[in-house]
């Protein structure tokens, strides 16, 4: 069975009155536990819909996104909020850290809102921060840390719910070149290591060709 | 609960400017608010205290139905067993027995309605404070016979002063004429009007020479150790002494107008609580609602991570509360500061010495510092920082996630 399966799924956007949207033309797509899949595709073709969806952030307009073959697109908030804590974690494009805490409580919410132990939690955290490379910044706010660290804390934080599926919107969009190369070793290593699924956005060339399977979308449909 | 907490504490640091505007705002409003509250308290208490050591006196006691009548013939007939009852009662500090009559007061020039009260002077200075405020000459003592003491300001009407001899006309007890001549020993200057034009006050024993009246009084004035007790006491004075001849009545009942007045100023004191309210509510919802406009993205991510509503409620409500605790800390020592100094130093206020004696006020007030309304005060401070803190909480906790990220 696959880890994710997406049926027909279209995402209409309603743009004032009158106008919509269409991001996402009935998407079929299926991934299975221990994939590092990148979707492509140009701006505008439907990949942060598709990510959203898939992440249960937002609900498909049509069409049915399963969870090892359940339906979640019709949970309620607070049942959605519920599952994403337990089994998604995510990175975002632009970091998003909470300023007001530092790394490793950062990394240690998650854990928090899950009801870890808090001996369990700080042990965690900092075993996670340190296989990140991120030993010495354990105390450190994130406008105390480069762009490079503070993503390489938001792929702990998601590593730290222990899910089994990593979503990643254009992770590498705001670094440079080489540390978008080191946090993708990163992402493939955790992949390799602890066999969590990643899927992740990007229109990075560099990046693609180092994905294990690449699903690129145009116009909200599957092109390849 | 503790990392919302944290979460929220921060969040009052990361904007210390606007967390210390609002944490002034409520406490200049709840400091203003305890020194406003404190100087009522202490006008209030000034009042009570001057109203009742003039001629009323904290409990009156009078022969059932004087209250209605107000006449000699109401009198109480032998009140020596009463007198020694009193005594013994530990709540009282001391008690005085007058007669008390209306008359003419004629000099030669003029003539003026008045309200005598016979006294012993000895007594009387224990329950009253009226020897204090002689103007000029001095207060009776025991052989001041024939000698009264009246106001300045009736002194004035009728154009006499110290050593003048005037004359009280009324009728006695029996229905006689009482008629006497009386040398003028002291000028009153109370400041209230219904005194300084309206009273006089003589030997006890003279007076009941002139009324007729033998060893009968009108009424029994009693000082108690503690004002706040003058219902209480008058409630057990009524259990204690035969009920079916006495009226035994608090100042409270005694003078309703006095009781009205300062109820109306509890009133008045209750829209200053409202507008303070208001500025605090604006203040604290100011401050929580745009630091959670400006976190839109933050919330994003936090219910995007899995955070549950109620507890972004908890975290913005928390911030609200921190900001009402702080400002309430800063508030009380402002506020309990200002009414301490005052309360030892008074407030000058006489610039309006003849408007304030009309309420029975001295030029100086001092504010008094009471736990009731400081604790009123400060959980109100509490309770509309957590009542304005509903919105931004329900706001920030209803965001949908993929477009609080997207918020720049």
């Amino acid at each position: 069975m696959a880890l994710i399966e997406t049926k027909n799924l279209k995402k209409v956007y309603t743009i004032g009155k009158n106008i919509r949207a269409e991001a996402l033309r009935g998407i079929n797509l299926q991934i299975t536990e221990g994939e590092f899949t990148a979707i492509a595709g140009p701006s505008g073709s439907g990949k942060s819909s598709l990510l959203n969806i898939i992440g249960a952030l937002d609900t498909p307009t049509e069409g049915l996104i399963l969870h090892d073959g359940q339906d979640v697109s019709q949970k309620t908030p607070k049942q959605l909020a519920s599952f994403r804590l337990r089994h998604i974690g995510f990175v975002f494009q632009a970091y998003n850290l909470i300023n007001t805490l530092t790394a490793l409580e950062n990394v240690e919410y998650i854990m928090l809102l899950q009801g870890v132990s808090w001996h369990t939690r700080q042990k965690r955290s900092k075993e996670i921060l340190k296989r990140v490379g991120l030993n010495d910044y354990i105390h450190r706010f994130p406008n105390e840390m480069s762009g490079g660290q503070q993503q390489r804390v938001a792929v702990a934080r998601a590593m730290a719910a222990e899910p089994r599926i990593i979503l990643a919107d254009e992770p590498t969009a705001n670094l440079d070149s080489k540390t978008a190369q080191e946090l993708l070793n990163l992402m493939l290593e955790l992949n390799d290591e602890k066999k969590i699924t990643f899927v992740f956005s990007t229109h990075d060339s560099l990046i693609m060709e180092r994905a294990k399977r690449l699903v690129i979308l145009k116009d909200g449909v599957i092109v390849s | 609960m503790f990392t919302f907490i944290k979460i929220a504490i921060r969040n009052i640091i990361r904007n210390k400017k606007r967390s210390l505007i609002t944490i002034s705002a409520v406490g200049f409003g709840l400091g203003a608010l305890i020194f406003i509250w404190a100087f009522v308290e202490g006008a209030h208490k000034q009042m009570i205290e001057n109203y009742t050591s003039y001629l009323t006196s904290h409990i009156l006691i009078h022969r059932k139905g004087y209250q209605q009548k107000n006449n000699l013939e109401t009198y109480i007939e032998i009140p020596r067993n009463i007198l020694s009852f009193l005594q013994q009662r530990p709540e009282i500090a001391a008690f005085a027995p007058r007669v008390k009559a209306e008359g003419l007061l004629s000099s030669a020039e003029s003539s003026s309605g008045v309200l005598i009260f016979g006294i012993d002077p000895l007594q009387e200075t224990k329950v009253s404070t009226l020897s204090k405020r002689i103007k000029q000459g001095r207060f009776l003592t025991p052989d001041s016979h024939d000698n009264i003491i009246i106001g300045e300001a009736l002194a004035k009407n009728l154009n006499v002063g110290l050593g003048d001899k005037v004359v009280i006309m009324s009728q006695a007890l029996d229905g006689s004429i009482a008629a006497g001549a009386f040398r003028i020993q002291g000028l009153l200057d109370t400041g209230v009007e219904e005194i300084d034009k309206g009273v006089v006050l003589l030997l006890l024993p003279d007076s009941q020479e002139l009324f007729v009246m033998n060893d009968k009084i009108s009424e029994i004035a009693i000082r108690l150790k503690s004002v706040e007790k003058a219902k209480s006491v008058a409630k057990k004075l009524s259990r204690a002494l035969p009920a079916s001849e006495l009226e035994i009545l608090p100042w409270q009942t005694i003078s309703p107008m006095m009781q009205q007045w300062i109820e109306f100023d509890n009133a008045f004191i209750w829209i200053i609580v409202i507008v303070v309210m208001i500025v605090v509510a604006i203040g604290i919802l100011n401050t929580v609602l745009m630091g959670v406009l400006e976190r839109t993205r933050e919330f994003g991510i936090l219910l995007a991570l899995g955070t549950h509503h109620k507890q972004i409620v908890a975290m913005v409500a928390w911030e609200s509360v921190f900001l009402g605790i702080i400002g309430s800390l800063w508030g009380l020592a402002l506020g309990v500061s200002l009414s301490s100094y005052f309360g030892k130093v008074g407030i000058d206020l006489s610039l309006f010495t003849s408007a304030l004696n009309s309420f029975y006020m001295d030029a100086f007030i001092y504010p008094v510092i009471h736990m009731g309304y400081i604790s009123v005060s400060v959980a109100l401070v509490l309770f509309t920082s957590i009542l304005v803190s509903i919105y931004p909480a329900w706001h920030a906790a209803h965001l949908k996630p993929v477009d609080a990220i997207r918020t720049i």
